[in-house]
């Protein structure tokens, strides 16, 4: 929005969580962090990865949820529950192929990332890609993004659902696209190519 | 419904609550539109009602009744009775030696009863000032926006007979 | 499924309020062309019952133009 879009380099993430910080302080859901804050593999290695709501072009958990709670606006951001309406079930939590979405059982309310709305529809920047200090979450115009080495992509394929967000993620230049499901890595090339739509 | 809707892929329920918010909106606006047709065909119907009952509505027949006798009423003088039926109040005006004129007492404004003025030779509404011709109930002045319907008169044996109710055209 | 488009979901409720507003016109007309025609009616001019209902006809046939050119942009916006 603005001209601005998010991207994610999951491999610039140093732990730091200031993210999650950030996150926690806004007054809308002060406590609780929107952060997806992952330790990859916590006794193997110090790689950790942040991520965000990716705002799906045709988000799953909207379409997945019962009570029509979930909504995307014209400008492409998918909004948190809507409160009169959220009744816990975890439906989105479940339908998710990146389990963004939180259900809190004390308050039976879903919570996730909305991309900092009150900060992005006016131009500002959300907060973790503001405090995050190697720009693992950027919040950047496109053309800055190409100084970089990786390229940004925006296409994912869940086994085979093909998802395409609004956030970006950042992979090798000779990646086309990500594939969220893990037997996609498991085999041949062939088979790769078989399991996914055209 | 399913004849006013266009063909689409989606089912009704995924349009009508769209997850994304500018089709919202587009539903709310779709469904006015849809009853804002509604209501403009049930006025066609209303419509073709008045045209039904105008295309079988039987010339009224009116039975022949005698009023008054023939010299009953001095000139100048009036007479009330109803006709056709006991609940339509006419009035009777001898205009001169030999013509009478009779009228629909209701006035085609609000139906208040006119009552003749012999000072002014004319019908006269109390309510809103509204004024008849004594010739052939024609609006002179006020609010009425048609003329008084004229009760056609014969004479037959020494007595003053109605046989029919005239209704003008044109107001 | 809709891949909304800003801009071209603006137009798209641009000339759906402009023709709401034009059917809310003809509707009005149409109102008043009842009752003129009731009145006309009760007052015993038989003669207007057919022209009324010709006029109210092409108000109607107006209306559902109208009513099919709204659902003709809400499924465009919708296959962008």
């Amino acid at each position: 929005m603005h001209g601005y879009e998010f991207y994610v380099d999951p491999s610039r993430c140093i732990g730091c969580q200031s993210c999650v910080k950030a996150c926690e302080e806004c007054e809308t859901h002060r406590g609780k962090s929107m952060i997806n804050f992952d330790f990859i593999d916590r006794s193997g290695t110090t790689a950790t990865a942040a991520y965000v709501c990716w705002h799906c072009e045709e988000p799953t958990c909207a379409m997945a949820c019962p009570a029509d709670a979930i909504k995307k606006g014209e400008d492409g951001v998918v909004q948190s529950s809507l409160k009169p309406r959220c009744i816990g079930c975890s439906n989105c939590v479940l339908a998710c192929p990146f389990g963004i979405p939180k259900v809190f059982p004390e308050l039976e309310q879903m919570m996730k990332c909305d991309m900092c709305y009150d900060r992005t529809s006016i131009g500002k920047r959300p907060m973790c890609a503001t405090v995050c200090p190697s720009q693992a979450l950027s919040y950047v115009r496109p053309e800055n993004i190409t100084r970089r080495r990786e390229k940004p992509t925006n296409v994912f394929y869940f086994g085979k659902q093909k998802i395409v967000t609004r956030v970006h993620m950042m992979v090798p230049e000779t990646s086309d696209s990500v594939s969220l499901d893990v037997l996609d890595y498991m085999w041949e090339e062939s088979d790769v190519a078989f399991a996914q739509p055209q | 419904m399913s004849l006013l809707r266009s063909p689409s892929s989606e089912p009704l329920w995924k349009e009508e609550f769209s997850v994304f918010t500018a089709d919202e909106r587009y539903v709310t606006r779709r469904q006015f539109v849809k009853f804002l047709s509604l209501a403009s065909v049930g006025m066609f119907v209303g419509n073709l009602w008045i045209l039904a009952k105008a295309y079988f509505a039987k010339p009224p027949t009116y039975p022949a009744s005698a009023i008054a006798e023939v010299g009953e009423i001095p000139v100048k003088g009036v007479k009330l009775f109803s006709y056709p039926g006991p609940d339509d109040r006419c009035i009777v005006v001898r205009t001169s030696e030999e013509e009478y004129v009779a009228y629909s007492q209701k006035c085609t404004h609000l139906s208040c009863a006119v009552y003749y003025s012999a000072k002014n030779d004319r019908l006269e509404c109390p309510c809103h000032q509204g004024f008849f011709s004594i010739k052939d109930g024609s609006v002179l002045q006020g609010p009425p926006p048609r003329s008084l319907p004229k009760i056609v008169l014969q004479t037959a044996g020494g007595k003053l007979v109605a046989t029919g109710v005239e209704v003008s055209e044109n107001g | 499924m809709a891949k909304p488009d800003f801009t071209t979901q603006r137009r798209g409720l641009v000339a759906i309020d402009g023709a709401m507003a034009l059917v809310i016109i003809l509707l009005v007309v149409q109102i008043w062309l009842l009752s003129a025609a009731l009145e006309g009616f009760l007052a015993g001019h038989h003669r207007v019952a057919l022209p009324a209902a010709i006029f109210s006809g092409l108000l109607l046939a107006c209306c559902l133009g109208l009513n099919a050119f709204v659902d003709r942009v809400d499924r465009e916006s919708r296959k962008e």
